[in-house]
């Protein structure tokens, strides 16, 4: 059994659990004007930023003059929060290890420096931090971490992969502890990529409404610790959820969009079902994917009708929160899963309104509390057909 | 119409980098998505860009872009009628 | 638990494609970038597909196919890539184009190929695969984490197939951008020798390498893969050594049944320092090779390495361009390679008869 004893998040809805949790049991959403991100396109369209300056966000780590860039700040953080959190005071007393997932990694920062280079121009040297695995060596390193490290770049089901790494790791007795999860900052690059496939929301996005128009990017970093029975019976911790199933399986239909279907998600939630050894039944709140765009919430509406059948348990999309913060998602919607279970609470489905016209499926769109949620799925799927899903249940 | 047609599969050809394919074997009447020339959602958003760059012409909905990229005939339409 | 090795596919700057060819001419090749020699891609590759790919996507859905090809199946449970830099060229392409249009009239091709599953996900639509698909990019890590995570699942699923590859592309702004953070060797300074060099910098290569690995052996298995494993924290030569130590007596193996380690020196004085260090005290009467010779320095060389490992124990011989004195040893039972990256990631891997 894979036990959760600490968890970390920063994001548009708070810089650490605590205020991410006031925002969720408020219904105040992180999505607004975009303030730090310097795009032609910031005054036309909303992102879930993270409130902080990069040098505030260097403040806020208690560090000066690091060089570290925003996805490797956003990282730090989390981790830190998170190594907190389960209350780790010496890292080397078991084997422990680090995996991490971007899909911007340096590029927040290579793109400032990109023009100079191309024109010529003398520039700072950024090619050693513009890799996605540059955060991961930088984190682990800061603290201590050196039994494994490594990196993972699948897009939008990078943190949710991440996890299921850790997971495994740990079930195959190559690791005691590991800390999981993923980080991506707003950037230029990610901004006009999706600008380009026309699936961005010029306004607050509306997951699962029949009249949606997008996503809304996010950014930011979570984290879960993850140890084994071992350990969490040898240190006598009180684990704040049970990472029970996890799946991943691809769409193979095309480069970026969902098969109709929804194929590839159907096979990962039946896998994260077999693992958890959990009939579809006993899932009492889905955190979905729920991006907003046109063909996701379709492809998992659909996805969760052929599982599901006619008992589709509550679902949310919290993206309408947060944004959707691409490599980090999973890992964002990890915790507020967790959240969920300790607070026996099902966060709404920000902004829907209208039932889709294609199903009967509808989210939770108001506050529910004393909701005894047991078994908790959360999906997350990314470009490449790349479809994860994570079972989380109460200890 | 006629040099606007063989102008647009020249077009087509170099944005959307299909190597094999010659003006002369593109069929104007033929569909262009699906069966055809066989392009996909990617293409269609790779058109939509060479209509506003070559043409200035606007499409704001992916949706809206189904009929006007029908055909290299549909297209050349739609063209000649932005242009009245 | 070993890994069988049942199929290979390389694209790197030897002939790798015609294994014959690559034993008898493969040559060292005195440059700072090092180019490709490339097949015809569309012997493996649908133009429609093909139209849209950058040249790592080519090189890794070319070499996957040709190591499916050799282990005679389509039918994998499990795509797993590593790659530290990922699809620069489209990543490339698409910045350019965001700095000289200011964020008007892009289109999306680059931008979507620019993932770093892109690989993965691609080989996935052309086999049909809707199985396990994940990729590493832990930069000098990436590959071994790919087979790391390959180990488990075969662990876990017995009876699987897996398609595994390490690749990395050197396209010319990458070597600049390189060139310009003072990592790639001058011209004058690249010598045949790599162990014997004193500069700085080494010579960039590119290439894809994959294989096809089960824990069942099949009429197609060459090889197989007894360990591996990596370190981001390696404290000096007495470290290494230690660890080194370790990984073979858990292989049961002692130093003499080593018949040749396959030494990652990048040609960079001080990464390379380490190595040198280990290789002439740990392995003073083993024989040693130095593939970054033959294929340059790269995040994922060492799933060349791996190809180089496995294709030299199937042929019992040696490249002549490799090794002078040892192209003539026989009975080549296990091979050691041992890489670093930038002297942080170091990995040790044991490629073995079966």
């Amino acid at each position: 059994m894979v036990f959760v004893t600490g968890i970390g998040i920063i994001s548009a809805i708070g810089k650490n659990v605590s205020e991410t949790l006031s925002s969720l049991l408020e219904s105040r959403t992180g999505i607004g004007k975009i303030n730090h991100l310097q795009t032609i396109h910031k005054d036309n369209y909303v992102a879930g930023e993270v409130n902080y300056s990069l040098q505030e966000l260097e403040n806020l780590a208690g560090l000066k003059n690091s060089n570290y860039n925003r996805t490797t700040l956003l990282s730090l953080l989390a981790t830190q929060e998170a190594l907190i959190s389960a209350e780790i005071k010496d890292i080397s007393t078991h084997r422990t290890g680090f995996i991490s997932a971007s899909s911007v990694g340096g590029m927040c920062h290579s793109e400032l420096l990109y023009k100079d280079f191309l024109e010529r121009k003398p520039h700072k040297n950024f090619i050693d931090t513009h890799y996605t695995g540059s955060h991961a060596t930088d984190v682990a390193k800061h603290f201590g971490i050196i039994d494994y490290v490594t990196t993972i770049s699948t897009a939008c089901s990078s943190a949710a992969n991440a996890i299921m790494l850790g997971a495994r790791l740990i079930n195959n007795n190559i690791l005691d502890r590991v800390v999981v999860g993923g980080t991506d900052a707003l950037c230029k690059f990610t901004f006009n990529g999706f600008n380009t496939l026309m699936i961005l929301d010029k306004e607050w996005c509306k997951p699962f409404d029949n009249n949606r128009k997008g996503l809304n990017l996010g950014e930011g970093a979570a984290y879960l610790v993850l140890e084994s029975e071992r350990v969490v019976k040898a240190e006598n911790k009180k684990p704040l959820a049970i990472l029970s199933g996890y799946g991943n399986a691809n769409d193979a239909f095309h480069q970026t969009a969902s098969s109709p279907d929804g194929q590839g998600a159907y096979a990962a939630i039946q896998k994260a079902l077999e693992v958890a050894n959990l009939s579809p039944i006993k899932i009492d709140y889905i955190n979905a994917h729920g991006t907003g765009t046109a063909n996701n919430d379709s492809s998992e509406a659909a996805a969760l009708q052929n599982i599901f059948k006619e008992n589709i348990p509550p679902f949310s999309s919290t993206k309408a929160f947060t944004g959707h913060t691409l490599a980090a998602a999973a890992s964002i919607e990890a915790v507020i899963s967790i959240l969920s279970i300790q607070q026996k609470t099902i966060f709404p489905n920000l902004n829907c309104v209208t039932h889709m016209q294609d199903t009967k499926l509808f989210p939770v769109t108001s506050l529910q509390k004393n909701a005894e949620l047991n078994h908790v799925l959360s999906n997350s799927f990314g470009f490449g057909g790349n479809c994860s899903s994570l079972i989380f249940s109460k200890n | 119409m006629e040099n606007l047609i063989e102008n647009l599969k020249k077009q087509i050809i170099e944005q959307l980098n299909l190597a094999e394919v010659k003006p002369e074997d593109i069929d104007p009447s033929a569909p262009l998505f699906g069966e055809g020339l066989g392009l996909d959602s990617i293409d269609a958003l790779e058109l939509i860009v060479l209509l506003e760059k070559n043409y200035g012409l606007k499409i704001q909905e992916p949706k809206d872009a189904k009929n006007i990229f029908q055909s290299v005939k549909t297209l050349a339409e739609y063209i000649t009628s932005q242009k009245k | 638990m070993a890994m069988y090795i049942n199929g290979t596919g390389c694209i790197s700057h030897q002939n790798t494609i015609d294994v014959d060819d690559f034993f008898e001419n493969s040559r060292i090749d005195l440059l700072p970038l090092l180019p490709t020699q490339e097949p015809d891609y569309k012997d493996y590759v649908p133009t429609n597909m093909l139209r849209r790919m950058s040249h790592i996507i080519k090189m890794g859905v070319a070499a996957a196919k040709i190591s499916l090809q050799q282990a005679e199946t389509e039918n994998v449970d499990a795509i797993i890539t590593g790659t530290g830099l990922g699809c620069f060229e489209d990543t490339d392409k698409f910045l350019k184009t965001i700095i000289e249009n200011n964020e008007q009239l892009l289109t999306p091709t680059s931008f979507i190929q620019s993932t770093h599953n892109t690989v993965a996900g691609q080989i996935a639509l052309l086999i049909k695969c809707h199985n396990y698909n994940f990729t590493y990019t832990q930069q000098g890590l990436s590959f071994e984490s790919a087979l790391i995570d390959a180990a488990m699942f075969l662990n876990e699923n017995k009876n699987s197939n897996i398609l595994v590859g390490g690749l990395d592309e050197a396209i010319q702004p990458y070597y600049d951008l390189l060139v310009k953070a003072g990592h790639i060797k001058k011209q004058g300074d690249v010598i045949t020798e790599i162990e014997k060099n004193k500069t700085k910098g080494f010579c960039l290569g590119e290439g894809a390498s994959f294989f096809v690995l089960s824990t069942k052996k099949n009429k197609t298995t060459k090889t197989q893969i007894k360990g591996i494993k990596t370190f981001t924290a390696i404290k000096g030569s007495n470290d290494l050594q230690n660890k080194l130590t370790a990984f073979l007596q858990e292989l049961n193996l002692s130093v003499d049944d080593v018949n040749l380690v396959l030494s990652g020196n990048s040609g960079n004085v001080e990464d390379d320092k380490l190595l040198n260090e280990n290789n002439k005290h740990f392995f003073s009467k083993t024989d040693i090779a130095y593939f970054k010779t033959l294929c340059g320095e790269y995040f994922t060389a060492s799933a060349f390495a791996l190809w180089l490992a496995s294709a030299i124990i199937e042929k019992q011989k040696i490249p002549k361009a490799l090794t002078q004195e040892h192209s003539n040893k026989k009975d080549l039972k296990n091979i050691l390679i041992i890489d670093q990256y930038r002297n942080t990631e170091y990995s040790f891997m044991c490629v073995s008869s079966c």
